[in-house]
């Protein structure tokens, strides 16, 4: 009990003599942790709509085989129709030159990725709807285990065009953030670990002391590695506010406001979130003293 | 209480600082290291408290072969010898009692035994009325009394004082040593070392004296013997 209190009292002073540099610090660790915050919502927002935009369109693209006869073309269009979730008046064979057509058509400002084709790579396909959009996964299944020649159908795609485009964005978006994210607590470890610097440099005459009277390393130690630790819980605890801030003020109106794209947050996001960002905090101040601690005190 | 064979310690530029060293210091003793300037005497008393490592050679403080000392054990011995040097070693933002006060709290004891001990060990100092002045307010000779209460107040078995009269008034000097007299009358092992000449023949006890890194006379009740 004694020693907590000998420790934080040390801590606080250390934290004092360095005002400027310490709020410097939590300010980046700040900025790092609230940026994760708000690409883990917005990730978890954007993937929640496409779930939705998903269950609303129910069509199925079925990828042939160029092996695939007449024959077995037609066995496999009768099973289609005959699958009691799917609307087949919806079902469309679509042949390997008309998929040509429209790949050429979507990238006629690139030629270069068609010209020199000179056998058509394009698969035949048939394409159709579920008459309720929820059952895509059971007609995908039926699909896959029930089809006869099964052997030609090379692949079974539901989701719209669309849709993987938006995917493809939001990974994009969810990387680039990741980057920033991992990039900006680097830093902050970084910040962190000048403060632990500049604090061991300004005692450096206490600590030859306390060696001096037979303190041990981890008593000389402990005060940096809290100031470190509280650091970084500091900045984990004003970016929870930022985090809670904007999804009040923001988030949520614009979810109400663009009710058509369906956007929501997953059901305990937050109870997973807010403790992540805590635990960051702690890690990026922890890192941030011992690298200072291992490189600049000698004990 | 200290033993040291054939101890020899070479600085980088191959600086010799000490040279095949052997010395005995039994429990209780009082002894004056002497010597010029760069002689060794502050080399010796770093490595008996390890902040220098011998380039060969053996130590023994209290039957533990210290060069063998797992580095997390270094605190535990520093605690079994109190120091004492020429420039105090006082933080200044800290009062007297605070800074003997510290010797304590960084060895974890308690703070009705902090509250008890300090001005114990600042009376038998002489500082028992100034326990919170802070150190810019003492003359030196004072401020030498509380690095030696802060040395004293765990009780060592060893104390070690590199010119502790070197930055006092020469008219107290005297005091000081006999201070470190007192302490060691309660059986704890003493050396000083210092190249003050009249201190040294006026307390007449064991001086080794080492010149050139090399012991060159060891003698009970000596003198200081350089001009």
């Amino acid at each position: 009990m004694n020693k907590i209190k000998y420790f934080a009292g040390e801590t606080w002073a250390s934290l004092r003599k360095n005002l400027i540099l310490a709020v410097a610090a939590i300010a980046v660790v700040t900025v790092s942790l609230g940026l994760l915050g708000l690409v883990v919502m917005g990730w978890n927002m954007f993937s929640n709509m496409i779930k939705n935009a998903e269950r609303k369109v129910g069509e199925v693209d079925v990828y042939l085989s160029d092996l695939s006869t007449q024959e077995e073309l037609q066995a496999i269009e009768a099973f289609l129709a005959s699958i009691p979730e799917v609307d087949a008046k919806t079902i469309y064979f679509k042949s390997k030159d008309e998929a040509l057509q429209e790949f050429k058509e979507r990238f006629k400002d690139q030629p270069e990725l068609w010209e020199y084709i000179d056998e058509n790579p394009l698969p035949n396909s048939y394409q159709l709807m579920t008459k309720d959009p929820k059952d895509v996964g059971v007609v995908v299944g039926r699909i896959n285990n029930e089809a006869p020649y099964r052997e030609r159908i090379e692949d079974i795609k539901s989701a719209s065009a669309a849709i993987e485009k938006l995917e493809n964005i939001f990974d994009k978006f969810r990387q680039i953030g990741t980057v920033a994210v991992i990039a900006l607590a680097l830093v902050a470890i970084l910040l962190v670990s000048v403060t632990i610097q500049v604090a061991i440099f300004a005692r450096r005459r206490e600590i030859g002391i306390m060696k001096l009277v037979g303190a041990t390393n981890w008593f000389i130690r402990w005060p940096f590695v809290l100031e470190g630790v509280f650091e970084g819980l500091s900045g984990s605890l004003v970016a929870i506010l930022v985090v809670m801030a904007v999804k009040v003020w923001i988030l949520d109106r614009l979810i109400e406001s663009l009710q058509f794209l369906r956007l929501s947050f997953s059901s305990g996001l937050f109870a997973v979130l807010v403790p992540c960002i805590l635990v960051g905090g702690v890690v990026i101040g922890a890192l941030g003293s011992a690298y200072a601690l291992g490189r600049f005190l000698e004990v | 209480m200290i033993r040291m064979r054939r101890v020899t310690k070479i600085y980088k530029g191959n600086v010799y600082a000490l040279e095949d060293v052997t010395l005995d210091v039994e429990k209780g003793e009082f002894v004056f290291l002497v010597g010029p300037s760069g002689s060794g005497k502050t080399t010796l008393i770093k490595l008996l408290i390890k902040e220098e490592e011998p380039t060969s050679g053996q130590i023994y403080i209290a039957d533990t072969n210290i060069n063998q000392l797992r580095k997390w054990k270094v605190p535990y011995l520093r605690r079994k010898i109190g120091c004492v040097f020429q420039d105090f070693k006082l933080l200044p933002h800290k009062t007297v009692f605070q800074n003997v006060a510290y010797a304590m709290e960084v060895t974890g004891k308690s703070r009705r035994l902090i509250e008890q001990q300090v001005p114990e060990v600042l009376k038998l100092v002489g500082l028992g009325h100034k326990l919170d002045a802070f150190p810019d307010e003492l003359s030196g000779g004072e401020q030498q009394r509380v690095a030696i209460a802060r040395a004293f107040i765990n009780r060592p078995p060893i104390l070690l004082a590199d010119e502790p009269t070197g930055n006092v008034d020469p008219s107290l000097g005297e005091g000081i040593v006999r201070l470190l007299e007192k302490i060691n009358s309660t059986g704890t092992t003493v050396i000083v070392a210092t190249h003050d000449k009249n201190i040294v023949d006026a307390f007449r006890k064991r001086v080794i004296a080492l010149e050139n890194g090399r012991i060159i006379r060891d003698q009970d009740r000596g003198v200081y013997g350089y001009e």
